[in-house]
């Protein structure tokens, strides 16, 4: 069916009425074809292909001027158009849900991230039905639809075996889905879902070690092969989503070392320099004023030799790791070419789904879960973890979770100010888009500077593509995408801005664009402060968030942001002031700061399961469907069947040596390690080794009492018998990792314990009947209470950084 | 032996120059008779976690490759079986229980067998402890240090099983 008649405003497309004729028996009777058919989209629709970067700013990469050498992005933006007033939200997953479904982030319930569903319609995390994604229009259109890489948007709690499936990427309107679904991952380890399943950490191929950009790049070019192979004229749509440039910056020396000595003079002079080539680029005009450095960020010329050398190093991995991913975004678009689509294709790619990430603290850190846990580290401590795994050669490694200074990532947001979180400032929300697409555009390598929006692609696309917004979809009606086309725009320079007004807003942070002004309104937090005595000026009724200090800039004359008019145009303030709480009204933005109401202590209802139990071998559970065993005591308890010859292996473990746990047998005896985040060990062990046959072994952590990060006793038991135990100084208080799973019977990818690393992923070779933990031993109701509420606390920390 | 109490002190580096710069440092000190030094050895841990000497200097300042004496001493306190390969070949097997003893004895090696990781570069001296604040002073550019304490006696004779050691190797 690709007939003009078809009414594509309501999907699905219903089928067409019977032509045909049925009697009785087939004398007589005529088949109708139609009724076979699929839907198809309008003669000649192009395919089309998003690619998204993550945690990148627009001073990051070459075409705009950047330090990383990207000649994909380069060769794309050449052949095509590069937009330089192209705007993000602040945050991964709001950008994403704004991105896919055209609509402002708030409106699709993605105002905050999925790891803190909360109970207000601008902060659920939950898509509604009356925002389709423009995906899903597609695909009921009549295009292969697949996403491939970063996910990020469905709620933590529904992610595992027994959902619900209605907010993963195949509910969202993609035909298939290879990736991960959590807000980072290891790119050597990376623990995999495809479609609705989690299938876990993956082999390399050829025998090499497993890379997930690799990976990722195989499965998109491989979907593509399949879908030409099956159809050889249905049009595709590829959501191509990198875990790069994303904490853990993991790449191989190969890549990083291409970098080495190229960041010595460090981000103060770096920005300069990457100033004037934007300038000379034209991406910036030469009227533009470089923003200055804020004072939570170290000048260069500070640092004592060895966090210069320490800091130079974690730039050379993060540019490395870019361009790794350029090159293999390369790769697929060379897929494309060689199939003889590329020029009916159009590509959309989008540098940083948000500025770059200033979570890496001033020092920057060995493992990003020590600031997701709040756990102060001096920059002399984080010199010593990093000599602790290996040194700088170790930065980018497995063995490490590093993250760059922030000082780094405000030099990759050049020439803006602030980054990542920060809604109210240009570093945070003014990433580089490029477009290629031959068939509309005629001057390649040209620029456009009209306001742009996230929210636009999908209203662009399907211009282009020649399919309506629909109205309803699945019976329900459809909320108007508030993004504009700017498609007109690719054949016509001078074509007129269509998005003429936006609202920012992300944790608090907040801005109100309307033709040309910008008002900024940032929360007077830093953005890898998490901790009370911050989070205690926004609590409700202390914040009044229309004192926070505001800035006024008019952007056509002050692209940076460097010039504040806010003295000089109070009524221009006002007005946009008035104008951000109508928008927020309407688009569910109130209340403020309802991503962080579990700092607040406003709780979701506490859950009523306290024991989690895992028959046989169970593997790859989600971070966040992990028991919940932080801050209070807990049992692990294990039915074993021990051969007459013993046994070794993992009976269960959780994430790797920089936080998690395992409990598992060696040299016959029961152990238990606990690894507090790669700063601390703790290592208990049995007197005695197992015996033969049907065992019970349990591990029971008693802590001191009830709080974040409890010390406690830890007692091993085999037969109710105590054999062991040990003290634990100090637990990890709110998630030992952001992406690494846990596994029963085996301990997949990166090891808790280095001690049986050569043995990975160590199988038990008995038997794991069954594993038992029961995570509430002794807690009363107050207690219940308080863990309750930090649990959503931590929540919220490990998906800020998403 | 001017001072009963010795310090062992392992200072860990992520940059083996760096750690070569404090090297020097800390054998100036010496050199100046600023503070009384036994040795001081300069030593790269592989990644494998084989500890290589790289160099060495004695109680007057001097560099030199010859281990013996307190270099030995710093030599065999942190590493025994460096002893092996350095300073009294591979049949001196004595010496080095004796060394190996003393560590474990004095909680030496619990100090220091984490002190020095992988892949890092480090300035291992033993001194007398009242010099402890001038050593600190020659080593800026150290990520972590580690110290434990020996006394006098205990080294005096250890570097006596040393020199015996030896001289049995070279006749």
């Amino acid at each position: 069916m690709s007939d003009e008649t078809i009414d594509r405003t309501r999907l699905p497309i219903r089928r067409p009425p019977f032509s045909g004729v049925a009697e009785q028996t087939l004398g007589g009777s005529r088949p109708d074809w139609a009724q076979i058919g699929h839907v198809k989209p309008p003669e000649g629709s192009p395919n089309v292909l998003v690619v998204l970067i993550d945690d990148a700013g627009f001073g990051n990469p070459g075409a705009f001027g950047g330090p990383i050498d990207t000649p994909n992005y380069d060769r794309i933006a050449d052949q095509g158009l590069r937009y330089n007033r192209f705007h993000v939200t602040a945050m991964c997953s709001p950008t994403r849900a704004a991105l896919l479904t055209g609509r402002n982030h708030h409106a699709v319930g993605m105002g905050g991230i999925p790891e803190a569903s909360s109970g207000f319609p601008g902060y659920s995390a939950m898509l509604p039905k009356d925002a389709a994604p423009f995906p899903k229009v597609l695909k009921e259109n009549g295009y292969s639809t697949a996403a491939i890489g970063k996910w990020h948007l469905t709620p933590e709690k529904e992610q595992g075996p027994a959902g619900p499936f209605d907010h993963w990427p195949n509910a969202w309107g993609f035909d298939y889905y290879w990736g991960f679904l959590a807000p980072e991952a290891s790119q050597f380890d990376t623990m995999i879902a495809e479609n609705q399943k989690f299938v876990g950490v993956q082999e390399g191929k050829d025998g090499e070690p497993f890379y997930f950009p690799e990976a990722m790049t195989d499965q998109a070019i491989d979907w593509l092969h399949g879908v030409r192979g099956h159809d050889s004229e249905k049009p595709w749509m590829l959501y191509y989503s990198t875990g790069c440039s994303h904490s853990p910056h993991h790449v191989s020396k190969e890549w990083s070392d291409k970098y080495k000595g190229r960041f010595d003079q460090g981000w103060d002079k770096l920005r300069g320099e990457t100033f004037e080539r934007q300038k000379k680029l034209g991406v910036v005009p030469t009227d533009a004023i470089l923003t200055p450095r804020d004072e939570s960020m170290p000048a260069w010329d500070s640092l004592d030799e060895n966090r210069r050398r320490v800091c130079a190093r974690q730039m050379e991995v993060y540019a490395g790791y870019s361009e790794n991913a350029d090159h293999h975004v390369g790769r697929l678009l060379d897929s494309i070419e060689a199939m003889g689509e590329l020029d009916n294709t159009i590509v959309v790619w989008i540098w940083g789904d948000n500025g770059a990430s200033l979570e890496g603290t001033p020092s920057g850190t060995f493992n990003e879960g020590t600031m997701l846990n709040g756990l102060p580290l001096t920059d002399q401590e984080q010199l010593q973890l990093t000599l602790k795994w290996g040194g700088l050669e170790a930065w980018g490694t497995e063995m490490m979770y590093p993250h760059y200074s922030s000082a780094w990532a405000w030099a990759g947001n050049t020439p803006f100010a602030w980054g990542k979180q920060v809604a109210s400032h240009l570093g945070g929300t003014r990433n580089p888009l490029v477009v290629r697409y031959p068939q509309r555009i005629t001057d390649n390598g040209g620029l456009r500077s009209q306001f742009t929006h996230v929210s636009d692609i999908g209203p662009t696309i399907l211009e282009m593509v020649e399919i309506p917004q629909p109205m309803h979809v699945d019976g329900i009606e459809q909320q108007p995408m508030t993004g504009a086309s700017f498609a007109d725009s690719l054949a016509d320079a001078n074509a007129s801005e269509h998005h003429t007004q936006q609202y920012f807003e992300n944790f608090g942070n907040r801005a109100m664009y309307k033709e040309g002004w910008w008002l900024a309104m940032r929360m007077p937090r830093i953005p890898w402060r998490l901790d009370p005595d911050v989070l205690k000026h926004f609590a409700p009724g202390v914040w009044k968030p229309d004192e926070d200090p505001v800035e006024l800039y008019y952007l056509p004359d002050d692209f940076s942001q460097a010039t504040d008019l806010s003295a000089s145009h109070p009524e221009k303030v006002k007005e946009l002031q008035s104008l951000f709480w109508e928008e927020a009204e309407k688009y569910h933005v109130k209340p403020l700061l309802a991503g962080f109401a579990g700092f607040f202590g406003i709780l979701p209802p506490i859950g009523t399961i306290t024991t989690n139990t895992y028959h046989g071998v169970v593997q790859n559970i989600a971070p966040g469907a992990v028991p919940r065993i932080y801050n209070h005591s807990y049992t692990i308890s294990a039915d074993l069947h021990i051969p007459d010859d013993g046994a070794e292996g993992v009976i269960v473990a959780e994430a790797s040596h920089l936080g998690g746990f395992s409990l598992f047998v060696q040299d016959g005896k029961l152990k238990h390690t606990y690894a507090f985040l790669g700063v601390f060990e703790y290592r208990q062990e049995s007197r005695n080794e197992l015996p033969a046959g049907d065992v019970n072994v349990q591990m029971i952590f008693k802590a001191d009492e009830a709080k974040p990060a409890t010390p406690g006793e830890v007692t091993l038991l085999v037969n109710g018998e105590p054999v062991g135990g040990g003290r634990m100084d100090h637990t990890v208080p709110f998630i030992f990792s952001g992406y690494a799973g846990m596994d029963v019977g085996l301990d997949n990818g990166l090891v808790v314990d280095r001690s049986y690393a050569e043995k990975a992923p160590f199988a038990f070779t008995g038997t794991v009947q069954k594993v038992v933990f029961d995570v509430a031993p002794h807690l009363d109701d107050q207690d219940e209470h308080a863990m309750h509420e930090h649990a959503s606390q931590s929540d919220i920390a490990r998906g800020i950084s998403g | 032996m001017s001072d009963d109490k010795k310090d062992v002190l392992i200072a860990a580096y992520l940059f083996e120059d760096l750690a070569k710069r404090d090297f020097d440092a800390v054998l100036k000190l010496a050199e100046d008779k600023a503070i009384t030094v036994e040795g001081v050895v300069l030593v790269q841990k592989d990644t494998h976690g084989e500890v290589h000497v790289t160099e060495t200097g004695d109680h007057l300042g001097r560099k030199g490759l010859k281990i013996g004496g307190g270099a030995g001493l710093v030599v065999g306190l942190f590493a025994p079986p460096l002893l092996a390969a350095t300073a009294v070949g591979a049949a001196a097997g004595g010496v080095m229980a004796k060394f190996a003893k003393h560590r474990v004895e004095s909680g030496i090696a619990e100090k220091m067998d984490d002190a020095l990781p992988p892949g890092s570069g480090g300035v291992i001296a033993i001194y007398d402890s009242g010099g402890a604040d001038a050593v600190d002073k020659a080593l800026p550019n150290a990520v972590k240090k580690s110290v434990a304490q020996i006394d006098g006696m205990s080294a005096n004779e250890l570097k006596a099983g040393l020199a015996e050691a030896q001289a049995g190797m070279g006749g």
